[in-house]
């Protein structure tokens, strides 16, 4: 049989209750707006009834602490999306840079400084012009000019696109760092939460482990590996392990052929990098596919050019009569050795324009048939089996292309990482709608035991007077 | 249902696209070129490339042909004018020849052609803008010169056989000289100077030997014709610049209209586009005001 004790001691438990969950919702709102929190629901639970005499009568209510509304997978997905939009982003501004050397020629008044395609046309059209008078001056000034100008636009995009190549190796040694106290600090919460909450959700240090790990997959493409007792293994998506439970591995970098490399342990992880996503994995892969590819393709045009333009003008014979040799050519051209590094170097040694070799060899210094094969080089397949313009028309589309597959890429990957954001602020973040509403019900429950504890105390004063108005009160 | 509380910042994120893409229109615009970047259109920005090369090699042609145009017109003038020297000589020599001069008019005819010898050699010797142009690839050289030691006196070329081409960009070749010893020193009787110096030679001791002298009139009528039908190989050359100039004219014209068409902005397109983008932009702010303004929680109605 249930007594007024038992009811006082029912509707004290309430009120604690609800103080409890009162507290909980204040909590909410005072981390409406805190990166990572997740937002937390009292936990209500009946209490044990009691029996008496066959009779069950209820014993009220407690709270059972907060549980935080969050979802594992959900969480998961939105970061390995992050990872993959950190990457292509990260490409997508550093290939604008790239691209922003190589501008369409609008073809409007004067071309565009810098156009190496105009540059190109220009040069062989210069030789065009000589062959219409071989020994005009102004006309091999003309050659040795355009030379220069192409000469000088070629080695300013392979030095631009050096700077940004180690540019990029900068930014990219900076993530370290950052990955560093990242994983340092995932290890010492894993050792938290195993040691405080190994069976249940841990609340705060859980959404702080969440925030690192989504910070981390800005910043690389990693692996999550839940283990026993709450803990959680980070690995790079190749496998690398970056945090086992409540350990830490540090990740290094250091150069290696002029470039810097990462490290974890002894393992060089760089590759796997590049491909794995995140800020770092767009970085490596501008710096070792995009940027070099681009070179390439500028080497290709400065080696090929400088060599085949050198090698005509020494078979021909210049204006004082005299024919190149092996061991004094007429170069036009600093000839280089390698492929590698030519259009870096790509420079016009010719300061007399008298040397330019209209003539073939042996022939009068009028002959103008050299002339006409090298101008003819703009129709040969000298460059990569492809003519010249040819060659730079495909690398500006392909360059073009990259970027804006990378574009594409970035916005559909973006759109996702928004739209998993939206499903998970719909289940973890703070909606002061629900608070206010749980605010309420609160207040309402809290006034509505407060009043049957008012009413209780009367019943209760009645009780010990027995009917009496007397002193007790 | 749950929804996302931060809804607006999502609007905010749709507004920062809103202006990315009236930037960009604003930017096509102002340069009037559409494409700003490679990633823009790709494919146009390879095609563009070509296309400019072409209109260059076309622009370099033009003026080159005119260059050429100038020394083809020279070397036809000459050769007209060799033409006429030659006409004159061949009648003196007809005149010498019918037997009613006297010695003395004889050797006037000698000492008259001899001045047409050393006229049509300095018209041989022509140059243009410092270049010798009947002397094949040796410009640098006077092709003609004579040696009056021997009797008849002796013309010889010093020059070569070097012909020079100008490649049109559809890779037509087009001759731009006749080295001079093809029109002035053709195989035995076509030679120009050796018809003249023998005529000279012939009529200089005033006694006329007519068997010799007519068949060096023969000769020099020989040549004269010769000269005449190499001036149609430099006329020929003329033609041929004119007509390829105007073809590359009009391609050049064509390739300029697609080279526009491909390149430049289209302003009705990119109007539209603006004014979508703008009332885009326009909705998305009262959205976002009305939001604000609104009290977006219920604890504004908690008392």
């Amino acid at each position: 049989m249930g007594t007024i004790n038992s009811a006082f001691s029912i509707i004290s438990g309430a009120l604690d209750a609800d103080q409890a969950a009162l507290s909980i919702v204040a909590n909410n709102v005072a981390n409406a707006n805190t990166p990572g929190y997740a937002q937390e629901t009292p936990n209500w639970q009946e209490n044990q009834p009691v029996t008496i005499g066959g009779v069950q009568y209820g014993d009220g209510v407690s709270e059972t602490g907060a549980t935080s509304l969050r979802d594992r997978v959900l969480e998961q997905r939105l970061d390995q999306q992050q990872q993959l939009a950190s990457s292509s982003g990260a490409r997508l501004t550093a290939l604008n840079s790239v691209q922003a050397l190589f501008p369409p020629d609008s073809g409007t008044g004067t071309s565009a400084a810098g156009d190496i395609g105009s540059d190109i046309t220009s040069f062989f059209s210069s030789f065009a012009s000589l062959e219409a008078d071989p020994t005009n001056n102004s006309l091999r000034e003309e050659v040795l000019s355009s030379a220069t100008t192409l000469a000088g636009d070629i080695s300013n995009a392979a030095a631009s696109l050096n700077q940004q190549s180690s540019a990029l190796d900068q930014e990219a040694t900076g993530v370290t760092a950052q990955v560093n106290s990242l994983t340092t600090s995932i290890a010492q919460l894993n050792h938290q939460i195993q040691t405080t909450s190994p069976d249940a959700d841990a609340g705060t240090l859980e959404d702080q482990r969440q925030q690192d790990l989504s910070q981390l997959s800005q910043l690389i493409g990693i692996n999550q590996i839940t283990t026993e007792n709450n803990g959680l293994s980070v690995t790079t998506t190749s496998g690398q392990t970056l945090v086992s439970e409540g350990t830490s591995f540090q990740m290094n970098s250091g150069m290696v052929n002029g470039v810097t490399h990462f490290f974890v342990g002894n393992n060089d992880i760089t590759s796997q990098l590049a491909a794995g996503g995140g800020e770092l994995g767009g970085y490596l892969t501008v710096r070792d596919q995009d940027i070099p590819s681009a070179m390439n393709a500028l080497d290709q045009i400065a080696y090929n050019i400088s060599t085949q333009v050198n090698t005509q003008n020494s078979a021909g014979t210049d204006l004082s009569g005299i024919t190149g040799t092996a061991t004094n050519p007429l170069n036009i051209f600093a000839q280089p050795a390698t492929v590698a590094g030519s259009a870096v170097a790509m420079s016009v040694v010719m300061t007399d324009p008298n040397q330019i070799a209209a003539a073939a060899a042996g022939a009068g210094t009028g002959d103008n048939s050299n002339a006409t094969i090298m101008a003819n080089l703009a129709n040969q397949t000298i460059v990569g089996g492809q003519t010249p313009t040819d060659f730079y028309s495909n690398f500006v589309s392909t360059l073009g292309a990259t970027v804006s597959g990378v574009q594409n890429e970035n916005t559909a990957q973006n759109a996702s990482v928004t739209q998993l954001q939206t499903q998970n602020d719909a289940l973890s973040s703070v909606n002061l709608n629900d608070e206010a509403s749980a605010m309420s019900t609160l207040q309402s429950s809290y006034q509505a035991a407060s009043q049957v504890f008012g009413l209780l105390n009367t019943i209760m004063e009645s009780a010990l007077n027995l009917g009496q108005e007397t002193t007790v009160t | 249902m749950r929804v996302d509380p931060s809804y607006v910042s999502n609007l905010v994120g749709s507004l920062d696209q809103s202006q990315a893409a009236e930037q960009q229109l604003t930017a096509e615009l102002s340069s009037g070129v559409s494409i700003n970047s490679l990633s823009e259109n790709p494919v146009a920005a390879g095609e563009n490339v070509l296309l400019l090369n072409q209109i260059q090699q076309d622009d370099s042609f033009t003026q080159s042909a005119s260059l050429v145009t100038g020394q083809l017109q020279v070397a036809d003038s000459t050769l007209g004018s060799v033409v006429s020297q030659l006409t004159q000589a061949l009648s003196l020599a007809t005149s010498a020849n019918n037997g009613t001069m006297n010695a003395s008019d004889v050797q006037a005819v000698s000492s008259q052609i001899s001045g047409i010898l050393d006229e049509v050699e300095s018209l041989a010797n022509t140059n243009y803008q410092g270049q010798y142009i009947f002397a094949g690839g040796q410009t640098a050289t006077s092709p003609f010169t004579t040696n009056t030691g021997s009797s008849p006196a002796v013309t010889t070329y010093n020059g070569d056989q070097g012909v020079n081409y100008l490649s049109t960009p559809n890779g037509q070749k087009i001759q731009l000289n006749v080295p001079g010893s093809q029109i002035f020193q053709g195989s035995g009787t076509n030679s120009v100077f050796g018809a003249l110096n023998a005529l000279v030679a012939d009529y200089s001791t005033g006694t006329v030997n007519t068997t010799q002298a007519v068949n060096d009139t023969e000769a020099l009528n020989t040549a004269l014709n010769f000269v005449s039908q190499k001036r149609v190989t430099i006329d020929n050359s003329i033609t041929q610049v004119t007509a390829a100039t105007d073809a590359i004219t009009s391609d050049q014209t064509q390739l300029t209209a697609a080279q526009t068409n491909l390149m430049q902005a289209d302003v009705a397109q990119v109007s539209t586009g603006l004014s979508l983008a703008e009332t885009q932009q326009t909705a998305l702010e009262d959205v976002i005001s009305q939001l604000d303004s609104s009290s977006n929680s219920l604890f504004s109605k908690l008392q």
